[in-house]
């Protein structure tokens, strides 16, 4: 039994298709012309442990976007689902697959749901998904640390320890807050914080999706913002992108005082997230 | 500005807007880096109190917008009037009692902001149609090609001080750098669009949350460390942009007073000076040397 306090939300949410404006192309940070691939919708071909950087996508995350159409009902799926929930498919071929909440981004958007393999190849845009939210309001684990974004025991199964009031984290790199781009002051229950990473920097090289990760000087409680002296800690749920300002995507799920934190840059030894951890979570979750 | 540029071959482009009203939603409330709650004004309308030239922070308001705020009723039109318009540019109020008033735009912030003379703009409120003259865009800086120009009216580039120097860099007068540390919204961003807000200028709170600008004013011509801002916003290391400083106070935690981008490029095509003056105010962009 999980903490008690919390609630728990059934939400009804759709699987996307992603969307390309009129104009089919984007500009890259060089000024160069390309079309994006794996901005939303069901993307075959990427999972948790793969590099951020090795796919030619826009945002691609691993797995299914998930979204509501009505604008409020969609700001309430992002701003309730939390890393770990159990998502059921509810239509379609893939119908009775359950899937496993890993992040959202975007401006209260999507949501990013990991599945098996042969379960994300038989989903269609479209299709139904039943979402269970539950872990905002979650307890702070250590003084002035706020958590959110993570079902009850997911901080377990990030492998985040506490002990003597300070949060021990082994995270595959730490970066600065002047690397965060694109979700800096946006609501973090709502919004991912890209950073803006390349593949020729040796420190981040090495980025593989589901990695945690932690970000110097970023208060995220709330909105995020510079703040000296503070810490936040988050998942990589999407890829790299070409665009100026963007890149491979940090959904939050603790921040405070850096004093609050014991962290551990654990570079090329670090095991990030699993496709069968979170599933075999999202699984036994009731 | 002394420099060799095709602003003989820009174009004009006549654009019309409305002043915009201020919006909010019937929660009222935001949130300030330290969490708590305000409510207060700055977006939208015609904001008076602050002008270029005046402390871009201090003032009980959130993303403070001085003067007029102006937008289009169409989507298309109103993303023509954004990215077309630039700073330096004139602007005429062709309805209510304020018709045939004008001023100028000192930049971009989701809206076209206007300053004009205050006992002018007392006249002016929402719904009050203008007129842009729009032209800037386009702009090249022939001796400069790494030097990418946008929201920058000839006007503007005239008045500058600097130009290019004998070892054939940009000189550009600053008042202020801006850490990227203190880029918050805005990242990421069309930086023909809007403006970035800058941390770091919460004027009264806490030292853990300042990086120093709360002196910044509005009107400043900064110069923005590690920022490619050529084909959107972008934190890069050894490149560096200009922006003149469009907005004001800001209580949203990750925003604050924003610049409009006008100049990037690679760090070492510029010469940066520091100067006091390096100020819109300063430059003396009255309207009337703008082409109507």
């Amino acid at each position: 039994m999980s903490d008690p306090r919390l609630v728990s939300v059934n939400l009804l949410a759709y699987v996307d298709q992603g969307e390309v404006g009129t104009d089919p192309y984007r500009i890259d940070r060089d000024g160069s012309p390309y079309v994006a691939v794996g901005d939303g919708g069901v993307v075959l071909g990427l999972r948790l442990g793969d590099s951020v950087f090795d796919h030619a996508g826009d945002h691609a995350a691993p797995g299914a976007c998930l979204v509501h159409p009505s604008g409020d009902a969609g700001h309430a799926l992002v701003g309730l689902a939390c890393l770990g929930n159990r998502v059921v498919v509810r239509s379609g071929a893939a119908t009775g697959s359950i899937g496993a909440v890993l992040g959202k981004r975007g401006g209260g958007q999507r949501v990013i749901a990991v599945f098996a393999p042969d379960d994300l190849a038989r989903l269609r845009p479209g299709d139904q998904v039943a979402l269970t939210s539950r872990g905002q309001g979650g307890p702070s684990p250590a003084p002035g640390v706020v958590q959110m974004n993570v079902a009850p025991g997911a901080l377990e199964v990030l492998g985040l320890e506490v002990s003597n009031e300070r949060i021990a984290a082994g995270v595959r790199t730490t970066m600065a807050s002047r690397q965060v781009g694109n979700g800096i002051g946006r609501p973090t229950t709502m919004w991912d914080v890209d950073v803006q990473v390349v593949a020729s920097d040796p420190a981040t090289a090495g980025l593989r999706l589901g990695d945690l990760v932690a970000i110097a000087d970023l208060d995220a409680r709330t909105n995020a913002g510079f703040r000296r002296g503070w810490m936040s800690v988050g998942v990589v749920v999407h890829g790299a992108s070409p665009q100026p300002g963007h890149g491979p995507g940090v959904t939050v799920v603790l921040s405070g005082p850096a004093t609050s934190f014991s962290v551990h840059d654990e570079g090329e030894s670090h095991h990030g997230l699993t496709e069968e951890t979170l599933l075999s979570m999202a699984g036994s979750e009731d | 500005m002394k420099v060799d540029s095709n602003v003989a071959q820009l174009l004009t482009q006549v654009l019309t807007g409305e002043v915009w009203p201020p919006l909010a939603d019937r929660h009222g409330y935001r949130v300030d880096p330290d969490g708590r709650a305000f409510f207060l004004p700055g977006m939208g309308g015609v904001t008076l109190d602050v002008h270029v030239g005046d402390a871009a922070t201090g003032h009980a308001g959130d993303h403070v917008e001085p003067g007029l705020s102006v937008r289009h009723r169409e989507t298309g039109a109103n993303y023509a009037l954004q990215y077309l318009t630039c700073v330096g540019n004139r602007v005429e109020v062709t309805s209510g009692p304020a018709a045939g008033a004008a001023g100028f735009v000192i930049g971009q912030h989701a809206y076209v902001l206007v300053d004009m003379d205050p006992d002018d703009m007392r006249n002016v409120t929402a719904g009050d149609q203008v007129r842009i003259i729009a032209r800037g865009q386009g702009l090249r800086l022939a001796l400069h090609p790494d030097i990418v120009a946008k929201n920058m009216s000839p006007t503007l580039l005239s008045a500058m001080p600097g130009g290019t120097t004998a070892d054939g860099r940009l000189e550009v007068h600053v008042s202020a750098i801006i850490p990227p540390e203190a880029v918050g919204a805005g990242a990421g961003m069309a930086s023909e669009y809007a403006n970035t807000d800058l941390m770091g200028a919460y004027a009264g709170l806490g030292t853990d949350l300042s990086l120093g600008l709360e002196g910044l004013r509005v009107g400043d011509v900064v110069a923005l460390d590690h920022q490619d801002h050529r084909f959107g916003r972008g934190f890069r290391e050894g490149w560096t942009t200009i922006g003149i400083i469009s907005t004001a106070s800001c209580m949203l935690y990750g925003h604050g007073p924003g610049p409009s981008s006008i100049l990037s490029g690679p760090s070492g095509a510029f010469q940066i000076v520091i100067d006091h003056d390096a100020n819109l105010k300063s430059f003396h962009l009255d309207q009337s040397r703008e082409q109507s």
